[in-house]
């Protein structure tokens, strides 16, 4: 498996391009396929609904000025061609990677892709449910995006021999429901924190390109400007209404910020083989990305948390070993394991309590909202 | 629609899936303008879809629609917000090991 293949990409035709994608399948065989044990990797995007009268009832005049340009820009499509092997798409061995990194990495990219996918999947809903063109017209260029990331991950994967099943659609799936205004905060720092993850690494690794195992990272910069992009197009939204920035929906923004922060938090110390490979410390990591997040979400949300609090790292490491005793007391059966799941995950809990309520440290909201990648 | 019964509707649909290396995608639209509420379950009759590599696949299907009930319509309201952190991605999946 160390022969270079040629790459879909490098297609000039469409005949070319899938006589590349046959010869590569045949070349993946069953060896590899039982090594990974995921080799068909079902996508099982989430389904939602929500309140599409209310995304209906938008009305983007307030913020018409900074709407149109941002439209603009994304109509204009900077990134399209960008994801696109060519020669910076060094070799990568995958059958001499370190196995434990192996899956760690294979889980990033079927989670990424995933997360593009439903991403995708949500856009696409809300742009077909809705009436009011400019909500469309966003919710379909933001989809266009993601769409394309997730198909650029998906073609990373096959090199590594898996793939996805879209099989899912004939499976029977349920639609759950969100508030729109959940939508728009959870979505809103989602954006903003995939930014700030990837810009974060995209420019670690041009300090150090040894640590660079993939070259996947190569294309994190113009990557994380379209999460950029649709972060702003969520500002924007919520600046349209100032009832979503203000009174009791305070708290629901401090909330989400402390959920977004911490899950980050525990899942990124989950994975240290990945970590370790970058050449990253996960705690320095975790404090780069909130300082960053923070600095973006002041544009549009009145708190930050503040994450230099004695109580904020503290908090962080009870809740992400809480959550690690937690999962090992699953595997476990018997009285003693039930009490120790009770016990977990009271402490978890609680972190996230104390997390919570350390005072949020307030400022100016600024009249102008858009702003510009510059990490 | 009851407060404890489920209806069950049939909708003919187009299903799109799409895995290219320009996009990798999949969708369903019902053609008869059927519309979907919270807690309702859809399945696209028929065997499994596959899309090779490089190609859109577009088929017409029909779906069945489950109808949620009244009551699971309005608990799927009031607690489909617990799991909107499910929105957020953070590059990797929740197992704690691998």
């Amino acid at each position: 498996m160390n022969m270079q293949t040629k790459h879909t990409a490098d297609a000039t035709t469409v005949e070319e391009g899938l006589a590349i994608a046959e010869a590569q399948d045949a070349q993946y065989n069953d060896e590899m396929a039982t090594e990974t044990a995921m080799a068909n990797t079902l996508l099982t995007p989430r389904f939602y609904t929500t309140d599409f009268d209310e995304l209906d009832a938008i009305d983007v005049t307030p913020v018409r000025e900074e709407w149109d340009k941002l439209i603009a820009q994304m109509e204009s499509d900077p990134n399209k061609g960008h994801f696109k092997k060519n020669e910076d798409w060094d070799h990568v061995d995958w059958d001499n990677m370190e196995p434990a990194l192996k899956k760690e990495f294979i889980d990033f990219l079927i989670s990424s892709c995933t997360a593009e996918f439903s991403g995708c999947v949500l856009y696409k809903e809300m742009k077909r449910r809705g009436n009011n063109k400019d909500i469309t017209q966003l919710f379909q260029l933001m989809a266009r995006d993601e769409a394309r990331h997730a198909g650029f991950i998906n073609d990373a994967l096959r090199e590594a021999g898996l793939r996805v099943n879209l099989g899912f659609l004939t499976q029977k799936k349920k639609y759950t429901y969100f508030r729109p205004k959940f939508i728009y905060y959870a979505t809103y720092l989602s954006e903003k924190i995939g930014y700030a993850r990837y810009i974060t690494i995209f420019r670690h690794l041009e300090a150090h390109p040894e640590h660079r195992f993939h070259p996947i990272f190569k294309w994190f910069q113009e990557w994380c400007n379209d999460e950029f992009s649709h972060g702003e197009a969520f500002a924007l939204l919520m600046k349209t209404d100032p009832k979503l920035t203000s009174g009791r929906n305070v708290w629901w923004i401090k909330f989400f910020l402390t959920a977004v922060y911490s899950t980050m938090y525990v899942r990124d110390h989950q994975r240290p083989a990945f970590h370790e490979a970058l050449g990253v410390d996960p705690d320095w990591y975790a404090h780069e990305v909130f300082t960053k997040t923070s600095e973006l979400s002041k544009q549009i949300f009145p708190i930050t948390v503040d994450i230099d609090h004695p109580k904020w790292q503290a908090n962080l490491e009870k809740m992400q070993k809480a959550n690690a005793d937690l999962a090992l007391a699953k595997q476990q059966t018997g009285p003693m394991a039930f009490l120790k799941r009770m016990g977990a995950s009271a402490r978890a809990a609680t972190a996230f309590a104390s997390l919570y309520f350390i005072p949020a440290k307030q400022h100016k909201v600024p009249a102008v909202t858009r702003m510009e990648p510059v990490y | 629609m009851g407060w404890l019964t489920k209806d069950i509707e049939h909708a003919p649909c187009t299903v799109e899936i799409s895995h290219k290396f320009e996009s990798l995608h999949a969708h369903v639209r019902f053609n008869n303008g059927a519309v979907i509420y919270p807690g309702d379950e859809v399945k696209v009759k028929g065997p499994e879809i596959m899309a090779p590599f490089g190609e859109i696949v577009i088929e017409d299907r029909d779906a069945i629609i489950f109808r949620a009930s009244k009551l699971e319509r309005l608990w799927t309201r009031l607690t489909g917000d617990l799991e909107v952190m499910e929105l957020c991605e953070f590059s990797f999946s929740e197992e704690v090991t691998l």
